[in-house]
C-alpha cells in the first residue's frame, strides 16, 4: 500500500482533527489529539485500553462532542454536534456489536431507513442493483442479499456492516477492532474488502490491537499514549516491537518482585484443553498462593479458556484436574462446589444484580452460608457478612442496605468481587478484574488480590490490561489465537509481553 | 467469510431480495388444515357441504381481520389484549346507532372504523410515548373499554337491530356466488396489508422496530409514530370487524360480544408463524391460523364431540407451532 | 466510558439530606409503592364514609361491611402472588392459565370430594398437587423448552379451560358434601377479641393469610426467594453466580398452579358447587390477578415486588369495589368496578415508569 503514500501526502487531507480535548467529570480523557487522514488510506490507530482511542473515534462519529479542538473535512472547518452530522458527512463507524435486524435479509438490512422509493413501494429492483456492487465491495456472494442476517456467521454480519455504512455514502469509514472475531482466513477476506474500498478513494481508520496485522493492511498509523497522540508515522518505518514501546512508552510498570510468596500444592491442571473454535491444546498448572496472569487480547480466547474451567461451556478436548483429581463441569453451580469461583468480565451483564442490595449482591453466591438450616436466610447473618466485606474491601457506601445501582465502578466491581470471597475459594479466576474502575479502586483490587495468593488462595486472573498483568502475576502467559504463546516470569517487559500477544513472530525479525 | 465474489462483473440479483412471499410454516399449515377437511369430510359427510363452509368461513373473517392488525402491533414486538372490550365497544355504539337512527351502511360502517381508530390511537400513544409495556397499558384499557361498552348497552342486550349490515351477515343476503362478503372482504385486506408489509419501506419498518428498535432509531426510521400506526391500524379493523360480529348474530347483540376475543385473535397470530418476541410475522399465516382455529371450533361440534374440546386442540396447536419454530431456531443458532 | 464516569455519588443520600419535608414524602409516595397504597387505602375509606355520612351510599360503608368485602379479596390475593412469583422470575414472566387453573382443580376437588367420596384433607391435596403439576407444565414450556410465557400460558390457558368444561361435562359438580363446604366460606367471630371486631369471613383465615404468609417467607426468608430475584434482576449474572436458572424458573411456575389449585377449592366454598368456568367466566382471573400484581409495585421486567404491595393492593382495589357497589346501585357498579380498575392499571404502570426515570427504581 505504500506506494501510494507519495501521492496521499501532497492530497488534501480527507479529515483533520487538531487539539482535541474532552474531559469526563475532571477527568481528562484525552489531554491533546492531532490526527489526519488521507483520502484512499487505512489508518491505524492505536494504543493500549484508556489511552483515549474510543473516545476519538466517538467525538468523529458525533456520538460524544469535544471540549475543545476543531475539525476540517476536505479542508472545510465543520462541527459535528450528532451523528446524524457525522453521517452526513460520510463518517460511518463499524462497531464490534453489529446493529442489525437478524429477521430482515441482507438487502433490507443495508438498505433500512433509507429505501430506495418507486411510488409507495419499495424499488427493490433499485436496491438490488445496488447491492450487487456493495456486495462486491465487500466480498460476500450476491446470493446472500436475500438470506436473514440472523442466519450469518458473525464474520459474514460484520461485512453487512460494513455494506450499510457503503450505501450511507462513506467517505471516511471507522472499523473499530473489526478483526477481534475473525479467523485468519476471515480477516483475509477483510483485508480485501478494505483494498477495494481505499481504491474508490474511502479513508478507512481502522482501531486494532494485533499490531502484526498493521503491517498487511495499514498506511499510516497513529499512536495514542494518555490521551495524546504521540506519533504518527509511515507503518513502513516502523516494527511491531517500535510502536509496542511507543504504546508503553518509557514507563516502567511495576513488578510483582516483592512478594516472597509460598507456593503450595498443584490446584488446577490443565493438560490439552480444547474448545473448538475458541482455543486448543491449553495446558498450564496453578499452585497455591500462585498468581498466574493470562494476558490476551479480545478475541484470543483467554477469556473462553476462563469460562471454561468455570463450566460455562463444555471443552471440546483435553483434561483438567483440581487438586490432582480429574474434574470438567457441566455448570458453574458444580465448578463452585470444588471451590472454583469466578469474577465475570462484563460487571453489567454478568456480575451485578442492579437494583438489588450491596447486601444481596455480596451473598447471592454462597446462599447456603446464611443460615444453619438449609434453605434459610437470616437477614442478621446476611448483614454481618456484608458489613464485613465492606469494610474488608473498603466498599465506600453509607449502608449494606444502597442498591449496587448507585455505586461507582470500583465500589461496584469490589462488591462483585466480595461475593467470591464469601466463601473463600479454591481456586479464583478473574476475568478484567479491573475494568471501568478508577485508579485508587484497581490499586485496592490488585492489594486484594496479592493478600489472596499470600493467604494460600491459587488466582488466575485473565486480563487484557498490560500493567495489571505485570503488576500481580508471578507469571504471565499470553494467549494468542487459542493457543499460549509465550510464557514469562514476573520481570518480563510490557514490550515483550505486548509484542508477544501482538503476534511479533509474524514481522519484526527479533525473535528470539 | 464464505466467499469471495468472482471477477466478472456481479450478475444482477434477482428481484427477490426478501425471503419468499410464502414460508415453510404456512405452507404446513396449509397442509394441516387440508388434511382436516379432508378428514372431517371423510367422517362427517356434511362438513364439505356449502352450508357448512360458509358458517366457517364468516366465523374466520371477524378474527383473520383483527388479527391483520394484531399482527402488525406483534411484529412490532408489542401486543393488543384490549381487542376485546375495543370490540364491545365498536359493535354496541354501532348496533345502538342502526336501532335508535336507523343509519345507512356506509354510516355505520365508518362510525365503527372510526370509534376503533380512537381506541387504537389511545392505546398506541401511551405505548409509544408512555413507555409503558405493552400488555399492561392494554389490560387496563380493556377494562376501560368494557365499561364504556357496558354503558352504553345500558344493562341490557341491543335488541331489533336492522338489517343493514346483513350484507355482511350469514345468510343469503351476505354471500355472492357462495362467497360471504365478510370472508371477501377480509381475503382482500389480508392481500392489501401482505403486500404493505412486504413492499413498502413503512411496512418493512415494523419489522425493523420489533427486530432491534435502537438500531431502527439509529438507521433513521421514526419508530413512536409507526408504533401508533399499527395499534391504530388495529383498531379500524376492530371497528370493521364488530361490524362482522354484529351481523352474524341475530339481531340482538348481548355484552358478551367482545369477551374472549382478544386471544382468540393472539391464538390465530401465534399459530400463524409471527413471533411473539417481534420481527417477525406474516398475515397469510394469521389468515390460517384463524381458519385452523375455526375448522377445529366447527369440527368437533360436526363429529359430536364436546364443542369445548375445541379449545384443548388450540391449545395444543399453539404449542406444536411456537415449538416446532424454537426447534428450528436451536438448530439455525447452533449451526451458524 | 464507565471508568471515567465514577465520581457520581448516591444520588437519593445527597439529595435527601437538603430537601424539604414535602419532597421527602413524595418521594416516599413514589418509590416506595406500600406508602402509595396505604395512603390510597385511607384515601378511598375516607371519602366513601363522607359519601356514606352525606347519605349518598345505597347502604352502609361500615366496618361490618369492609370485613365481609374481603371475602373477595381471597382469591385475588392469592392469584395475585401467584402472578408475583412468575412476573419476579423475569424474562416476560407471566401467567394467563391461572383462571383455568382454577376451574380444573375446583372441578377436581368437587368431583373427589363431593362424588367419589374422598376426605376432605386427600381431595384438597389432590387439588393442590394436580395445580402444581398443571403449573410444571407452563413451567417446564418456559424454563426448559424456551416458550415465551405469554405464549406458553395462552395455549395452556385454552387447553386447561377445555379439560375442566369437558371432564366436567359443562355442568357444575354438585352434592350435599359439597354444600355443606360452603361453610368453610361463612364468616365467623374470632374467639375471645371477636365480639369487639366486625365478622371476618373465615377464608381469610383459613387460605389467604396462610398463603400469605408461606409466600412471604419463601420469597424473603429462603435462599429460593433469593435465587428468584436473583434470576429475575438478572438471568445472565444469575447464572454466572452458579444459581441454576432453570429448575428455579420451572419452580415459581409449579408455585403459581399450586396456589390456584387452593383457588380452586376456595371458589368451590364460594360458589357451594363446582362450576367449571369459575376461573375463566367474563374477564377470568387472570387479568385481575395481574392488574393486582402490577399496581402492587410488581415490575414486568422482573426483578421487583414484595408481598405487601400486593396485599395492600388487593385491599385497595377490594375496598374500592365495595365502596363502588354502594355508590352506584345495580349494575353501574359492577361497571364502574371495570372502569376503576382499567384507570387504576394504566395511572399504576404510568406511575411506575415515571418513578424509575425519576427515581430510578420502584
Amino acid at each position: 500500500m505504500s506506494n501510494t503514500a507519495a501521492e496521499q501526502a501532497t492530497a488534501v487531507p480527507r479529515v483533520v482533527l487538531t487539539g482535541i480535548v474532552k474531559t469526563y467529570g475532571g477527568v481528562r480523557a484525552i489531554r491533546n489529539a492531532d490526527l489526519s487522514v488521507a483520502p484512499g488510506s487505512v489508518h491505524a490507530l492505536v494504543g493500549e485500553n484508556g489511552a483515549g482511542k474510543s473516545t476519538l473515534i466517538k467525538i468523529l462519529a458525533g456520538a460524544e462532542r469535544a471540549d475543545a479542538g476543531s475539525l476540517q473535512f476536505n479542508g472545510e472547518p465543520v462541527s459535528i454536534g450528532s451523528t446524524t452530522d457525522a453521517i452526513g458527512l460520510g463518517v460511518q463507524t463499524v462497531y464490534q456489536e453489529p446493529q442489525l435486524f437478524p429477521e430482515l435479509s441482507v438487502a433490507e438490512n443495508v438498505f433500512v431507513g433509507r429505501e430506495l422509493r418507486k411510488g409507495v413501494r419499495v424499488d427493490w429492483a433499485g436496491q438490488a442493483e445496488q447491492m450487487s456492487s456493495l456486495l462486491e465491495t465487500v466480498g460476500l456472494d450476491t446470493d446472500i442479499a436475500t438470506r436473514t442476517v440472523g442466519a450469518l456467521s458473525i464474520a459474514q454480519q460484520q461485512q453487512v456492516s460494513i455494506a450499510k455504512a457503503l450505501a450511507g455514502e462513506a467517505r471516511v469509514l471507522i472499523l473499530d477492532e473489526p478483526s477481534a472475531i475473525l479467523t485468519d482466513a476471515e480477516i483475509d477476506v477483510l483485508f480485501a474488502v478494505i483494498h477495494r474500498l481505499t481504491a474508490t478513494g474511502v479513508s478507512v481508520i481502522y482501531i486494532s490491537h494485533r499490531l502484526d496485522e498493521l503491517f498487511r493492511i495499514a498506511d499510516v498509523v497513529t499512536v495514542m499514549r494518555d490521551g495524546e497522540t504521540i506519533a504518527t508515522r509511515p507503518i513502513g518505518d516502523l516494527t511491531v516491537r517500535e510502536i509496542a514501546e511507543l504504546m508503553v512508552g518509557g514507563a516502567l510498570a511495576e513488578s510483582r518482585t516483592d512478594v516472597e510468596a509460598t507456593r503450595g500444592d498443584v490446584v488446577l491442571d490443565l493438560e490439552g484443553l480444547t474448545l473448538q473454535g475458541f482455543f486448543s491444546d491449553v495446558s498450564f498448572r496453578v499452585r497455591a498462593g500462585e498468581i498466574v496472569g493470562l494476558y490476551g487480547l479480545i478475541g484470543s480466547g483467554a477469556g473462553e479458556i476462563a469460562s471454561t474451567i468455570y463450566g460455562m461451556q463444555r471443552p471440546t478436548g483435553g483434561r483438567m484436574l483440581i487438586h490432582g483429581s480429574p474434574a470438567l463441569f457441566h455448570r458453574p453451580s458444580s465448578a463452585k462446589k470444588r471451590g472454583i469461583h469466578l469474577l465475570p468480565a462484563n460487571r453489567s451483564a454478568q456480575g451485578s444484580f442492579s437494583f438489588q442490595s450491596i447486601a444481596f449482591n455480596i451473598t447471592i453466591g454462597e446462599l447456603q452460608l446464611l443460615s444453619r438450616i438449609r434453605g434459610w436466610v437470616e437477614r442478621r447473618i446476611e448483614r454481618d457478612i456484608a458489613r464485613d466485606f465492606i469494610s474488608r474491601l473498603s466498599v465506600k457506601t453509607p449502608s449494606e442496605r444502597q442498591p449496587i445501582s448507585a455505586m461507582s465502578g470500583g465500589n461496584a466491581q469490589k462488591v462483585v468481587l466480595a461475593r467470591q470471597l464469601v466463601n473463600r475459594p479454591q481456586l479464583l479466576v478473574l476475568v478484567e478484574p479491573t475494568q471501568g474502575v478508577d485508579v485508587g479502586a484497581k490499586e485496592e483490587i490488585h492489594r486484594i488480590i496479592d493478600d489472596l495468593a499470600s493467604e494460600g488462595t491459587a488466582v488466575l486472573v485473565v486480563t487484557s490490561d498490560l500493567g495489571e498483568v505485570l503488576r500481580i502475576s508471578d507469571r504471565i502467559l499470553v494467549v494468542r489465537s487459542g493457543e499460549i504463546a509465550h510464557e514469562f516470569t514476573a520481570d518480563a517487559t510490557q514490550v515483550e509481553i505486548l509484542a508477544a500477544a501482538a503476534g511479533e513472530t509474524h514481522e519484526s525479525g527479533e525473535n528470539p | 467469510m464464505t466467499t469471495v465474489t468472482r471477477e466478472s462483473p456481479a450478475a444482477p440479483i434477482a428481484k427477490r431480495i426478501l425471503p419468499p412471499p410464502v414460508t415453510g410454516q404456512e405452507l404446513v399449515l396449509v397442509g394441516v388444515i387440508v388434511v382436516l377437511w379432508v378428514l372431517l369430510g371423510i367422517f362427517t359427510p356434511s362438513f364439505l357441504s356449502p352450508s357448512s363452509i360458509q358458517p366457517l368461513l364468516v366465523s374466520v373473517a371477524p378474527i383473520a381481520l383483527i388479527g391483520v392488525g394484531m399482527t402488525f402491533i406483534i411484529i412490532t414486538a408489542g401486543i393488543d389484549v384490549s381487542v376485546g372490550g375495543a370490540i364491545a365497544l365498536c359493535a354496541v355504539v354501532t348496533a345502538k346507532l342502526l336501532v335508535n337512527f336507523d343509519v345507512p351502511l356506509i354510516v355505520a360502517v365508518a362510525v365503527s372504523m372510526l370509534l376503533g381508530v380512537v381506541l387504537g390511537l389511545i392505546n398506541g400513544t401511551l405505548i409509544a410515548y408512555g413507555r409503558v409495556h405493552a400488555i399492561i397499558i392494554t389490560f387496563g384499557t380493556a377494562n376501560i373499554f368494557q365499561f364504556f361498552a357496558l354503558r352504553v348497552f345500558g344493562s341490557s342486550t341491543v335488541n331489533g337491530i336492522p338489517s343493514t349490515l346483513d350484507v355482511f351477515g350469514r345468510g343469503e343476503a351476505g354471500r355472492t356466488l357462495g362467497v360471504p362478503h365478510s370472508f371477501a372482504i377480509t381475503l382482500v385486506i389480508v392481500v392489501l396489508a401482505w403486500w404493505y408489509l412486504r413492499n413498502t419501506a413503512g411496512g418493512r419498518h415494523l419489522f425493523a422496530i420489533g427486530g432491534n428498535a435502537n438500531a431502527a432509531r439509529l438507521a433513521g426510521v421514526r419508530v413512536q409514530p409507526r408504533v401508533v400506526l399499527a395499534y391504530a391500524v388495529t383498531g379500524a379493523l376492530v371497528g370493521l370487524g364488530a361490524c362482522f360480529f354484529i351481523a352474524s348474530g341475530t339481531s340482538t347483540l348481548d355484552q358478551g360480544v367482545g369477551a374472549g376475543r382478544e386471544l382468540a385473535v393472539i391464538a390465530a397470530v401465534v399459530i400463524g408463524g409471527t413471533s411473539i418476541l417481534g420481527g417477525r410475522g406474516s398475515v397469510i399465516g394469521t389468515l390460517l391460523g384463524a381458519i385452523l382455529v375455526q375448522t377445529v371450533n366447527s369440527g368437533v361440534t360436526q363429529l359430536g364431540w364436546p364443542s369445548q374440546l375445541a379449545n384443548l386442540f388450540v391449545g395444543i396447536f399453539i404449542i406444536i407451532a411456537v415449538g416446532t419454530d424454537l426447534l428450528r431456531e436451536r438448530t439455525r443458532r447452533s449451526r451458524a | 466510558m464507565s471508568g471515567l464516569t465514577t465520581q457520581t455519588v448516591p444520588r437519593v443520600k445527597s439529595q435527601g439530606q437538603k430537601r424539604s419535608i414535602v419532597g421527602r414524602a413524595l418521594e416516599a409516595l413514589l418509590t416506595q409503592r406500600v406508602v402509595l397504597l396505604a395512603v390510597l387505602i385511607v384515601l378511598v375509606v375516607a371519602v366513601m364514609t363522607v359519601l356514606d355520612a352525606a347519605g349518598a351510599l345505597s347502604g352502609s360503608y361500615n366496618s361490618d361491611y369492609l370485613a365481609a368485602a374481603l371475602i373477595n379479596a381471597v382469591p385475588l390475593a392469592m392469584l395475585g402472588l401467584a402472578q408475583l412469583g412468575v412476573i419476579l422470575s423475569g424474562r416476560g414472566g407471566i401467567d394467563l392459565s391461572v383462571g383455568s387453573m382454577v376451574s380444573v382443580t375446583g372441578i377436581a376437588f368437587g368431583m373427589s370430594y363431593g362424588l367419589w367420596g374422598w376426605s376432605l384433607p386427600v381431595a384438597m391435596i389432590f387439588a393442590v398437587v394436580l395445580g402444581g403439576v398443571l403449573g410444571g407444565i407452563n413451567g417446564g414450556l418456559v424454563a426448559f423448552v424456551g416458550f415465551p410465557p405469554l405464549i406458553a400460558t395462552l395455549a395452556t390457558f385454552y387447553a386447561y379451560r377445555s379439560i375442566a368444561l369437558v371432564w366436567s361435562g359443562q355442568k357444575p359438580v354438585n352434592s350435599t358434601e359439597i354444600q355443606s363446604f360452603y361453610s368453610a366460606a361463612k364468616a365467623i367471630e374470632l374467639p375471645v377479641i371477636g365480639s369487639y371486631l366486625p365478622l371476618v369471613p373465615l377464608g381469610i383465615f383459613t387460605f389467604l393469610i396462610p398463603v400469605v404468609i408461606v409466600v412471604w417467607v419463601l420469597l424473603n426468608k429462603t435462599t429460593f426467594g433469593r435465587r428468584i430475584y436473583a434470576l429475575g434482576t438478572n438471568d445472565t449474572a444469575a447464572s454466572w453466580a452458579g444459581i441454576n436458572v432453570r429448575p428455579n424458573r420451572f419452580a415459581v411456575y409449579v408455585l403459581s398452579g399450586v396456589i390456584s389449585g387452593l383457588v380452586g377449592v376456595v371458589t368451590v366454598a364460594q360458589f357451594a358447587s363446582a362450576r367449571p368456568d369459575a376461573g375463566t367466566s367474563g374477564n377470568g382471573m387472570a387479568l385481575p390477578a395481574i392488574t393486582i400484581a402490577v399496581l402492587g409495585g410488581v415490575a414486568i421486567t422482573g426483578g421487583i415486588g414484595r408481598v405487601s404491595g400486593v396485599v395492600l393492593a388487593t385491599i385497595l382495589i377490594v375496598w374500592l369495589n365495595a365502596g363502588i357497589l354502594l355508590a352506584f346501585p345495580g349494575n353501574d357498579g359492577v361497571q364502574v368496578q371495570l372502569l376503576a380498575l382499567g384507570l387504576v392499571l394504566v395511572f399504576a404502570s404510568l406511575l411506575n415508569g415515571l418513578t424509575k426515570r425519576k427515581y430510578g427504581g420502584i
